[in-house]
């Protein structure tokens, strides 16, 4: 296994209070194998992704449980410096916005020489060279000539395509990408989550895509987890879940992307907030939302029912909501 | 410029990327191919590029003109000149323009043109050296207060806060009153006293803002260490301020120095500076107003071009007004 998590809880000591932003949330990525973890906004996905890549803000956060294992090797354990060491060479990030995680006075050619520069100690020249090369690979159109452009001259769709690129640099076994699609207008979404998938093939690479977009993950995904209030409630291979999701909460989301055979028809949305990280409901998480909750949710937290080999629910109730196709 | 054509070109074709792309190779074939290899090794930093934005830029042309100016007759005075600061004529006080000396003579029956013009070097020194030492010393602290945090921060910010409290124009009176030698070390080094905690609270408050940045968490995740993070990915985007404060901060100090002179305090006769000599004319302003608006004519041509100066550079340092 290339990447695991195992259990992992991460909280912030904020003035409200302890936020509890990830408890317990263990998950697995293969080389070569796409991951995406799906949820709100607050359900933890990102905080995870950023455990796991160690640039969590501690303080205030503070990872408080867990192993991360790395090629079998906790990286929870690793000093700062080995640390460092592995990222950009053995796992990289994709951040969101790619014109406020590139370097607004650094000219594109020198942030992805950087990493050259960096992890491989080449000369400027050589490292320019190799920028063009990766920005070609990533298809920037006159990529020789643009290398020397800053960011903000570039558009949105090729901005993020640089952002790839740098992530891509040192060809890591292991690529993170948080939202990579969200500040793009649709059709160039297409495009990069493309280029994503195709360059994933390409090296082998394992990707975690972490997303709230499930139009998104539908094609590109092996397998989805599913975040609520710091927990995977469920995971699966992305089939299966479309097929009969296992979870109330996998099954709302589905009911609310819109779908062109039920046009005219009100949009269902879920009811309810997402809970504050300070202020967890006791029981299942999710319950104060549920359509199907019944007392036991409000007191007992649903441990991870086995559903099949491959595929997890933390749903009391699983059986009944895999059973309910149409409801 | 039928290079940043291409490229505006190239990103206009983004609906269409294969098209794009097959477009984009054909462009840098035309462009000659291993041509376009050397062309991409040309080093361009922010900044060669805010230098090729300052060169064209009239507000800094002027400024840097003057300022230029300044220094050379700081260097070599008596270039321009007649005679010495120092040799008066008292039968000569307060006569208006002569032959040799265009201002004309202050209360002392010195040459008010040559005393000017020597008196830009003490002035010039000061302002460069007070800035220098408050930049560095400021900026240096103050990065690394707000780019570590914790307790360095906040022994920083307390330090800072006791400095602030000291009237400038009183604790100089204090200080400098006690020192015996009559050069410009010892104003300088009060200045550098008093100034570092204004640039070092700016400089923390600056990395604090760009270290929020997601570029700067980018270059963690990609694996850069705290030096260069700091050094290549914080300094360039927080030092514009640090820049603009201090190029116009240079010209209070300048100002500083007259004033400190001018109470008597900071350089004493026979140093030779234009607040000296504006305190020396004041009393007889009526009589020959020429021996105060000459010296005061200069201190402000000088602290306005060095304010003109900062202001350019700050542009020139913001790519995103390009």
């Amino acid at each position: 296994m290339l990447l695991e998590v195992r259990d992992l809880h991460v909280e912030f000591r904020t003035r409200e209070g302890v936020a509890k932003a990830v408890n317990g949330v263990s998950y697995a990525v293969d080389a070569g194998e796409t991951l995406a973890v799906l949820g709100e906004s607050g359900s933890g996905k990102s905080v995870t992704a950023q455990a796991v890549m160690g640039i969590l803000d501690m303080p205030p956060g503070r990872i408080t449980g867990g192993e991360i294992l790395f090629r079998g090797q906790d990286v929870l354990r690793l000093k700062e410096e080995e640390r460092r060491g592995l990222r950009g060479t053995g796992m990289a990030m994709i951040f969101q916005d790619a014109l406020s995680a590139l370097n607004p006075v650094l000219c594109v050619g020198d942030q992805l020489g950087e990493m050259f520069v960096v992890h491989r100690g080449m000369s400027k020249k050589d490292a320019r060279a190799r920028a063009v090369e990766l920005m070609d690979r990533v298809r920037i159109p006159a990529a020789a000539q643009r290398v020397r452009d800053y960011p903000h001259q570039f558009s949105g769709g090729m901005r993020q395509r640089i952002m790839i690129a740098m992530a891509l640099a040192l060809e890591p076994a292991l690529i993170i990408a948080d939202e990579p699609t969200t500040a793009l207008d649709v059709t160039v979404q297409a495009q990069v989550m493309e280029l994503l998938a195709e360059l994933r093939r390409e090296y082998r690479m394992g990707l975690i895509l972490i997303t709230h977009d499930l139009g998104v993950v539908a094609d590109v995904a092996d397998r989805i987890a599913v975040m609520y209030a710091g927990r995977i409630v469920e995971s699966a291979p992305v089939y299966d879940i479309y097929k009969a999701p296992a979870h109330p909460y996998t099954r709302c989301l589905l009911d609310s992307i819109p779908r062109l055979d039920l046009k005219g028809r009100e949009l269902y949305a879920i009811k309810g907030l997402p809970p504050s990280l300070t202020h967890i409901p006791p029981g299942c998480a999710f319950h104060p939302r549920c359509p199907m909750a019944r007392d036991v949710c409000r007191t007992d937290v649903p441990p991870v029912h086995p559903v099949s080999e491959e595929r997890g629910s933390a749903c009391h109730f699983w059986r009944e909501c895999l059973d309910d196709r149409d409801h | 410029m039928p290079e940043q054509d291409g490229a505006i070109a190239a990103t206009g074709m983004g609906g269409a990327m294969d098209l794009a792309a097959s477009e984009a190779t054909t462009l840098e074939r035309a462009s000659g191919g291993p041509g376009g290899a050397t062309d991409t090794g040309r080093p361009r930093s922010l900044w060669s590029d805010a230098w090729r934005d300052l060169r064209r830029n009239p507000v800094f042309l002027v400024s840097a003109l003057v300022i230029l100016f300044l220094v050379l007759i700081s260097l070599w005075p008596s270039a321009i000149a007649p005679g010495s600061p120092l040799s008066c004529d008292l039968a000569k006080a307060q006569d208006g323009p002569g032959p040799g000396a265009p201002f004309g003579y202050d209360g002392q029956g010195c040459n008010v043109y040559t005393r000017t013009v020597y008196g830009a070097r003490t002035s010039v020194t000061v302002g460069v050296c007070a800035t220098l030492g408050v930049a560095l010393l400021g900026s240096v602290l103050g990065a690394l207060a707000g780019f570590f945090g914790g307790v360095w921060d906040s022994v920083l910010s307390r330090g800072t806060d006791i400095f602030f409290a000291i009237p400038v124009v009183l604790g100089g009176l204090v200080l400098l009153s006690v020192v015996t030698s009559n050069t410009v070390w010892p104003v300088i080094g009060f200045m550098v006293l008093l100034g570092w905690p204004q640039i070092s609270r700016i400089a923390r408050g600056s990395v604090i803002t760009v270290q929020q940045n997601d570029y700067v968490q980018a270059a963690r995740a990609l694996g850069a260490s705290h030096s260069r993070i700091l050094l290549r990915h914080i300094a360039p985007n927080a030092v514009a301020p640090v820049i603009v404060v201090a190029t116009i901060a240079l010209g209070t100090y300048i100002a500083l120095e007259a004033t400190l002179s001018y109470l008597g305090v900071g350089l004493k006769p026979p140093s030779v500076s234009w607040g000296i000599d504006i305190s020396a004319a004041s009393p007889y302003v009526r009589n020959a107003p020429h021996a105060l608006l000459w010296p005061a004519g200069a201190l402000a041509v000088t602290v306005l071009a060095f304010i003109m100066l900062g202001d350019a550079v700050r542009d020139a340092l913001d790519p995103k007004l390009r």
